[in-house]
């Protein structure tokens, strides 16, 4: 194996020490298995040339952007060669005129919106991690971000892929255009799909113009269900909001323990942000959403326009994670998303399982497009709560489904969820999803062991 | 030799404390240039969980790993979780010299005990500066002493052109190097410079060097030194200064001075008064990106931190513009100035290049004599 892909890749851009595959047997859950080896390819024919060896020898092929993913998707389960594509990381062209921006999968996600900011515009999918996350794990992942309300996901974004298929062929989807229906979509077919399929060496990314003006809110609720009615009447008011993002009490709690944040004790905290091209328009929809919000029994109501107000608003929010992440050293972050009129079902439910088990659960996260975060705070090192945890977190994926929602927003299934895809997906869909599998990879050596496809 | 360790509760917690998000990737100037997994924050503490679980023996390669830091403290002020990654490595150094993984840094420490700096130099420049009494006392550190001679030249002419009444000592390293990769602190070393300090009766001592400075601050061998600790840039923030540059001037923050010491404003307030140009990098202040000098890494990866250096200073050139880098630390100093190739920009301490300009301004006056 080793003399192949170091002919390959170079001596430089491999390795099989034991030390250096210890940080690959990792992503930011709590899945954990050792590769054979990693390899940083620097070019589409090498990652061809690799993907030939490994499908030649039935060998595990792992694809990896930063590895911050939050379902194990990026570990090597069944171990194998890691293809980490952090050293392809140029971007091939922008098209302003055109719209469109076309890098190569290793691309940081911040980088390329620096580079697209020149031109005032922006690639907007904007995941916790775009700081270091790669296009490439972007799309694997679907990664979605805080404005996917207004904004969508990467998915939206995608016009176009170069894949390497597991046979090692290299293959060119979609256009350069706006519209195309030519064909199946198959650029379609690999965003989301984790690894499984092939491995994305470009992407061509559909642009926006970056809004000029936002405005921002912060409302305060004593009832959960009064801030889950503010957010489905805005979203049925005919303004669609850039941000609407809630925090529970729970992490409300935390985060007023653990900072100088002033925060009432309150049920629930929404933050909202208006978009648009003139102040008026932007301020004209930020009435219409406080209006509903006066309806809805808040206990305070705080607005921003210039930014340093803006980034005051935004302090409690950004420092859920923070603070979580400090009350205990072992969590685990899910994505369960459900139908937006939902969310505070969805948020007593949580409330419900964990008063239930006696484990914190910390929920914050996208309301505007259903998508929470429920943080689920325990300690790895007490067998007992492992398995507690894990009972948690079937319940939370039970109720997600029962109210009609998804395992699954913008984390992906990866390891974590994958015994629960039967739940959301049924026989003849699973089937047809294992075939497209085995159509593409009949070896299975894409990311095996990942979202129930290999059984 | 021993293969596992023996870890208290705090130590326990600070390793856990890392959620594995990955962040670090964006701050660490290591992981920038190798892409390794295995040299960014992140990695460092995956491998020491997996040692802490007994899920991975010590090696020497796992030794080799906690050296590839700079101690830079760019993860730590990024971290979302908390974690102090550099604190950890700095301590794990020590816990495995401890058990028997002695590193490249021993033999430093016995040359810096033998001859007092951490070059084995035996011939040290006298800058022709009066010793003895004196309200204030200079501190130049190693870097600066043998290998930014001319800089340091510079800077003992500003603090003559600008009257401070000042003396100098046969200094000795302060050894505080040695606490961040393994080792401790030569106290004999402390001692001598203690002693050289307190015969100047000097009230004050000046450090031009930010990692000096820190181990004069905070290190218990400098306890008993009596003496109030500025850096030079505390020093002279209040100057009035009577030369200006229309040159855009650039300003790069030593991780020593900026985020170990939290000194920014002084720096700037000097700057500002000179170069009404002046213009900051997009990473900047506590975001700074590191030169690559820091925690031994420019001894022990010579190659990698000289290419570091040349990363920073091409990002800063991108970014700013400038045709003039400043900083305020011999190492950052030293490591860009052996970077630079065919980038146009010239790179000073600012306490030189205040000098430099004031020489124009009198080689001016005479010219117009």
């Amino acid at each position: 194996m080793l003399k192949r892909l170091i002919e390959i890749v170079g001596k430089e851009n491999f390795t099989d020490q034991l030390e250096e595959l210890v940080p690959y047997s990792y992503d930011a859950s709590i899945n954990v298995h050792r590769p054979d080896a990693a390899v940083w390819p620097e070019s589409t024919e090498q990652v061809s040339e690799i993907v030939k060896f490994a499908n030649e020898h039935k060998t595990p092929l792992i694809p990896r952007g930063a590895g911050t993913s939050l379902s194990g998707g990026a570990v090597p389960i069944q171990g194998g060669i890691i293809i980490d594509l952090s050293k392809m990381n140029r971007i091939l062209e922008i098209s302003i005129e055109n719209r469109y921006a076309k890098v190569q999968a290793g691309v940081v996600c911040d980088d390329l919106n620096r580079a697209l900011a020149k031109s005032g515009f922006i690639f907007p999918p904007d995941p916790a991690s775009s700081s270091v996350s790669t296009i490439g794990g972007n799309v694997a992942t679907n990664a979605g971000g805080i404005k996917g309300a207004k904004y969508g996901t990467t998915r939206d974004y995608v016009l176009g892929l170069q894949v390497v298929l597991p046979t090692g062929e290299i293959m060119q989807t979609g256009a350069y255009t706006m519209k195309c229906v030519s064909g199946y979509d198959l650029s379609k077919l690999f965003v989301g799909s984790e690894g499984t399929l092939g491995v994305i060496t470009e992407v061509t990314l559909k642009i926006n113009p970056i809004p000029r003006h936002a405005m921002t809110a912060v409302a305060t609720f004593a009832r959960l269900e009064d801030a889950g009615k503010a957010i489905s009447q805005t979203m049925m008011s005919g303004v669609l909001p850039s941000v609407m993002e809630i925090l529970d009490k729970v992490t409300l709690k935390s985060i007023k323990e653990n900072t100088d944040i002033d925060l009432p004790d309150a049920e629930a905290m929404i933050l909202t942000e208006t978009d648009g091209y003139t102040w008026q328009e932007v301020e004209a929809q930020m009435e219409v959403v406080l209006n509903i919000f006066n309806q809805n029994h808040p206990i305070s109501i705080k607005t921003a326009k210039d930014e340093k107000d803006r980034l005051d608003l935004w302090k409690a929010r950004k420092s859920a994670y923070a603070t979580l992440a400090r009350a205990s050293h072992s969590f685990v972050l899910d994505d369960v998303t459900v139908p937006v009129s939902r969310i505070s079902d969805l948020l007593l439910g949580i409330q419900e399982i964990s008063r239930k088990h006696g484990m914190l659960i910390a929920t914050y996260g996208h309301a505007g497009d259903g998508n929470l975060h429920p943080q689920i705070l325990y300690d790895e090192y007490d067998p007992n709560q492992v398995e507690l945890m894990e009972k948690v977190e079937e319940e939370i994926f039970d109720l997600a489904i029962s109210l009609k929602g998804t395992l699954s927003g913008e984390h992906g299934i990866g390891l974590s969820k994958a015994n629960y895809m039967s739940l959301e997906h049924d026989p003849v869909e699973m089937a047809l999803m294992r075939k497209i599998k085995r159509v593409l990879d009949p070896n299975n050596i894409m990311n095996p062991g990942k979202r129930a496809l290999d059984k | 030799m021993i293969n596992h360790l023996q870890l208290d509760d705090n130590r326990r917690k600070a390793i856990t404390q890392c959620s594995r998000c990955g962040f670090c990737r964006a701050v660490c100037p290591i992981f920038d240039l190798t892409k390794r997994p295995i040299t960014n924050a992140r990695g460092k503490m995956i491998l020491l969980k997996e040692v802490m679980d007994g899920k991975l023996p010590v090696t020497e390669a796992v030794a080799q790993a906690l050296l590839r830091c700079t101690t830079c403290m760019n993860c730590t002020t990024n971290c979302p979780s908390g974690a102090d990654p550099q604190e950890v490595i700095k301590a794990m150094r020590k816990e495995l010299v401890g058990i028997g993984y002695d590193n490249l840094f021993r033999a430093m420490g016995e040359i810096v005990e033998k001859y007092g700096n951490i070059y084995g130099e035996q011939e040290r420049q006298d800058w022709g500066h009066r010793k003895g009494k004196a309200p204030y006392v200079l501190f130049l550190g190693c870097v600066g002493t043998y290998r930014e001679q001319e800089s340091v030249a510079e800077t003992i002419r500003l603090l003559d052109l600008l009257k401070v009444d000042f003396t100098m000592i046969e200094e000795v390293c302060c050894s505080g190097v040695l606490e961040d990769v393994g080792y401790q602190v030569k106290k004999g070393l402390a001692q001598h410079n203690i002693q050289e300090f307190q015969k100047t009766g000097a009230k004050t001592l000046i450090t031009t060097c930010p990692y000096c400075y820190r181990v004069f601050k905070e290190h218990p061998a400098y306890r008993d030194l009596g003496l109030e600790v500025k850096h030079i840039t505390q020093f002279l923030k209040d100057f009035d200064f009577e030369v200006k540059t229309e040159k855009r001037v650039t300003y790069h923050d030593p991780c020593d001075l900026g985020r170990h010491a939290g000194i920014y404003d002084e720096p700037r307030a000097i700057i500002r008064k000179i170069a009404p140009n002046f213009v900051e990098p997009r990473r900047t202040r506590e975001n700074a990106m590191c030169c690559g000098a820091g925690g031994g890494f420019r001894g022990a990866f010579p190659k990698d931190s000289v290419k570091i250096a040349r990363n920073r200073l091409s990002q800063i050139i991108e970014e700013t513009g400038a045709e003039v880098l400043l900083t305020e630390c011999p190492s950052c100093l030293h490591n860009f100035r052996n970077a630079r190739r065919r980038q146009n920009i010239e790179i000073y301490n600012i306490t030189e290049f205040l000098a430099r300009l004031y020489e124009e301004g009198l080689a001016n006056k005479k010219e117009a004599a």
